[in-house]
């Protein structure tokens, strides 16, 4: 490696930059950012405003408040915590909405209106200028979902302090819940685990898997990647699917 | 020529529950876009937990109101009077009524919809108003019965699903002939553009793409013949949309409807009238029909292009002094362009036209009618609290009658209307 390289790597970690910002990022689409601006226009000002902002004159009513994409921060990802999402997530998102938050699923406009939508959202914040989405975390082979596999998810859960914030039963209301809010200073509720069978970033136990690992960016809800094992990771999502019958 | 359609669904309601513009849920208010149709075949829902009423603020109300003001023109020719036929011209200041709507989801699995249009005698333009107060809409919807969308069941006082629904379009002064076309001398009174009071079983695919209604009724305002059902009709429709990846053409549907109908022809009266339970002698008419759309541009901002055509047939007891079946052929084609969430053109041709009139007497084109219209509509204030518009629409329509001929041709009529339309 030479000095320069070195220097400004040194530089780029320095001022925290991840390596997915080293990377060039993915110029943009006119065509479809421009056919996603008639869709936005249409079915996201309301809420999320015309500028993106989350500041849509509905936002003043909801809870939790609509996204503000020019900060470019999402909360349901396959990528690493701090990153862009990839295309795929975003689409995932429109197309099945956010259970519990008044985020609807808008996969009946067809995915072609999604994808335009999704790169539109692009332009709101310069992030996805200077910066590629992370890559995708591994999702490793769902072991047996067994009452022992749930035992080491409760011991897991308890080691990670999960009650803290989610509360003993799960039920969302742990000691620390109500000093909780979000990157923007709004109020926001932990997740109760055992009011339905749905989960904010979707309902499959790889989804939540995903949503372990990468964390929801924006919140108060980290990433474990880097404090459990994939293998923890699944107990605690069988742990967690088992709140759900309670 | 036909009246202004009475009630008109849009329900702010359910924008002020969500947080979404009129502009999620309705290409142009108060016509349903694919989102707004698969939020009301879901029992009004978007499934993600904030659907049942005790998830909400208990400061959210399910209820809108809506109405329609302004200024009516309308000349008619061929106008009977004791001093002879006649042209003449109105022009009036007035309001279409007023509909009150409550619409919902209960619990997880149920809905309800009550529309009450008040009695009104200065409602329409002065002609005539709507003196009866009514229901126009009352039922319960029972949905994803064994947990799939393909199972649901409304009872109670419903639209049947139509290729188009009447209760939804943007013209006011004209109703499709084709919901509402009787043969000359019908005695039949069922309607589909009419809402009924029966069973509607329908399903759809998770995205609506498709879809259908299969309702058992008993037919508007007949003598109930002697039966477990009485008077029965029974409707059915099936349609299908497909979204294509394609910068012309964005998506096509197409659908198939249908109805038979048991009309009795015989009971028993008193000096009050027929008595219900006592009528016999069922006869049998049919409609048939199919239907196209397709939409060019964009799903989000469309033009749209529908045809739909239906052959009717009618036994001859079914028509006064008849001696053959009845049958006819009605038809519309529709443009509708909506540029910009708040500008909308819509244009339609409507036909309907008698094949074989069920009394020998009659010449075969007896009771057609022809019908045209054209509206510009400006949304002034789409939200998810209220919407407003303005309103220009141009009609004109003709009834072929050979009873009682006018030297100036059939009876026609020409419609202006300049209206603001508002709901809350």
């Amino acid at each position: 490696m030479n000095n320069a390289l070195r220097v400004m790597l040194g530089l780029a970690l320095l001022f925290g930059a991840s390596p997915a910002a080293a990377a060039a990022a993915v110029p943009l689409d006119d065509a479809l950012t421009a056919r996603g601006k008639k869709v936005y226009e249409r079915y996201c000002t309301a809420c999320h405003g015309p500028n993106g902002d989350g500041r849509g004159y509905s936002a003043q009513w909801l809870d939790p408040r609509p996204r503000d994409f020019t900060a470019g921060i999402f909360k349901c990802r396959s990528t690493p915590s701090g990153t862009l999402p990839t295309n795929e997530d975003l689409l995932r998102t429109l197309r099945v909405g956010f259970y519990h938050a008044d985020m609807p699923p808008w996969a009946v406009l067809g995915d072609r209106n999604l994808r335009a939508v999704a790169e539109y959202l692009k332009t709101f914040s310069p992030r996805w200028k200077e910066e590629v989405p992370g890559t995708p975390v591994a999702i490793a082979k769902e072991p047996l979902d067994d009452p022992t596999s749930r035992a080491r998810g409760n011991a897991v859960w308890s080691t990670n302090q999960c009650e803290k914030c989610h509360g003993p039963q799960g039920k969302g209301n742990g000691p620390a819940a109500p000093t909780l809010v979000d990157d923007w200073g709004y109020k926001i509720v932990p997740f109760d685990f055992t009011a339905s069978e749905a989960r904010k970033c979707g309902n499959t136990p790889e989804d939540l898997f995903r949503t372990l690992m990468t964390g929801i960016n924006g919140t108060p809800m980290p990433s474990y990647a880097d404090s459990i094992s994939a293998q923890e990771a699944w107990d605690l999502v069988h742990f967690l699917q088992g709140r759900r019958q309670q | 020529m036909t009246a202004l359609p009475l009630e008109a669904l849009a329900i702010p309601a359910f924008a002020r529950k969500y947080g979404m513009s009129c502009s999620g849920c309705h290409t142009v208010w108060p016509k349903l876009n694919d989102n707004g149709q698969l939020f009301r075949d879901n029992g009004y829902r978007f499934n993600r937990g904030r659907d049942n009423p005790v998830t909400r603020s208990g400061d959210y109300w399910p209820l809108s109101l809506r109405t329609t003001v302004g200024y009516q023109y309308q000349k008619k020719t061929g106008v009977q009077t004791d001093q002879g036929f006649q042209t003449t011209q109105t022009g009036a200041f007035g309001f279409t009524g007023l509909d009150i709507l409550t619409a919902g989801a209960l619990g997880e699995q149920l809905s309800w919809l009550l529309v009450y249009t008040p009695g009104l005698n200065g409602a329409g333009f002065r002609q005539g108003g709507n003196s009866g107060g009514d229901l126009e809409s009352a039922f319960v919807g029972f949905h994803r019965i064994a947990g799939t969308p393909y199972l649901n069941v409304r009872v109670g006082k419903h639209a049947p699903d139509l290729p188009l629904d009447e209760h939804r379009i943007l013209t006011l002064t004209q109703a499709y002939s084709l919901y509402h076309y009787h043969p000359a001398g019908s005695t039949v009174t069922f309607e589909p553009g009419t809402n009924q009071v029966g069973v509607e079983l329908y399903g759809h695919s998770e995205l609506d793409r498709l879809r259908y209604s299969v309702s058992l009724l008993n037919e508007n305002n007949a003598v109930l013949s002697s039966n477990i059902v009485s008077t029965p009709t029974l409707w059915g429709h099936v349609q299908g949309t497909h979204y294509l990846d394609n910068d012309f053409l964005a998506a096509v549907k197409a659908g198939v409807f249908g109805a038979v109908g048991f009309h009795p022809t015989s009971f028993s009266t008193t000096t009050a009238g027929p008595v219900d339970g006592t009528a016999t002698h069922l006869k049998t008419w049919e409609r048939v029909g199919g239907e196209l759309h397709l939409t060019f541009l964009s799903t989000v901002f469309p033009l749209t292009l529908t045809g739909v055509a239906q052959y009717g047939t009618e036994d001859a007891a079914l028509i006064a002094n008849g001696m053959r079946r009845a049958d006819w052929v009605s038809a519309f084609v529709e443009a509708e362009y909506t540029w910009a969430i708040n500008w909308s053109v819509v244009a339609r041709y409507d036909r309907s036209h008698s094949l074989h009139a069920g009394s020998t007497a009659l010449p075969p084109n007896e009771g057609d009618v022809y019908s045209a219209v054209g509206v510009l509509r400006h949304g002034i204030e789409l939200t998810a609290r209220t919407a407003a518009a303005a309103q220009l629409e141009v009609s004109r329509s003709s009834t072929t009658t050979a009873a009682v001929p006018s030297p100036q041709g059939p009876p026609a009529g020409t419609t202006v209307l300049l209206a603001a339309d508002f709901a809350f």
